[in-house]
């Protein structure tokens, strides 16, 4: 295998260069719908001029690549081109495949293990039905010494 | 082709694994730290994988990497452009 670490080997123009183009417009695109969707106003006014860009740049780098109008002519070749963008695509397949078994694995991996630490016993020994019946008593001595208080001071007001 | 798409796949596969490999193995406690070290020993073994003189690592690859990584920054660059526009207004 040619591992070649050699620039002039490398296709910069065909690769690197052409799915740049393409990643501004697909991003100006993609940004463009959003705004122009979501956006008031002024900020409708930005995603349509987005969206506009984006699909200028996009419909340009089919025209320059796949000869598309007569009298252009190509500057990236088509197959290298779609060469890129599938290695684009795959890359992106793949970052996306990595991250759910990342998700998967840390959902099925049991990782609250500090439960072990927890004083169980506590929990158990504690009768619900008592310690709410104890906050409710709690709560209507707090109400009863409200109104005590509320009406010692309107007595007091009336002489 | 099949190879681009295959050796591609892994490398963004590769890529995810270490990058939440690094945060998970950081960020995390006992065993999902633990984890975090596995997907970062499965991330390298994939580097080391496919950058193999037997495997995928020719000029084909490295030009796929062009292309991902000219797709990345062009992704980028069109989302500052798309800030700018936004923060200016």
């Amino acid at each position: 295998m040619n591992f070649s670490t050699d620039y002039a080997d490398w296709g910069v123009m065909d690769f690197f260069v052409s799915m740049l183009i393409v990643g501004i417009g697909v991003a100006l695109l993609g940004t463009g719908m959003f705004t122009s969707y979501f956006g008031a106003g002024k900020s409708q006014k930005i995603g349509y001029a987005l969206l506009f860009s984006g699909l200028v740049i996009l419909t340009a780098i089919y025209v320059l690549t796949f000869d598309a109008v007569e009298g252009v002519e190509s500057m990236f070749d088509s197959s290298l081109f779609m060469e890129g963008l599938v290695s684009g695509i795959s890359a992106l397949a793949g970052m996306m495949l990595g991250m759910f078994v990342i998700l998967f694995v840390l959902m099925k991996v049991d990782t609250v293990d500090d439960l072990e630490d927890l004083d169980l016993e506590d929990l158990e020994d504690l009768d619900l039905d008592e310690e709410l019946k104890k906050l409710e008593e709690e709560l209507k001595q707090a109400d009863d010494s409200g109104e005590a208080e509320n009406n010692s001071e309107n007595s007091e007001e009336e002489k | 082709m099949m190879d681009i798409v295959i050796s591609m796949g892994f490398v963004g596969v590769m890529l995810s694994m270490l990058g939440m490999g690094l945060l998970i193995a950081y960020y995390g406690s006992s065993k999902t730290r633990n984890v975090g070290f596995l997907f970062l020993i499965v991330g390298a073994g994939i580097a080391y994988y496919i950058t193999l003189p037997e495997t995928y690592a020719d000029v084909a690859f490295m030009n796929g990497m062009l292309a991902f990584v000219g797709g990345m920054v062009g992704g980028i660059i069109g989302i500052i452009v798309f800030l700018v526009a936004i923060i200016k207004s």
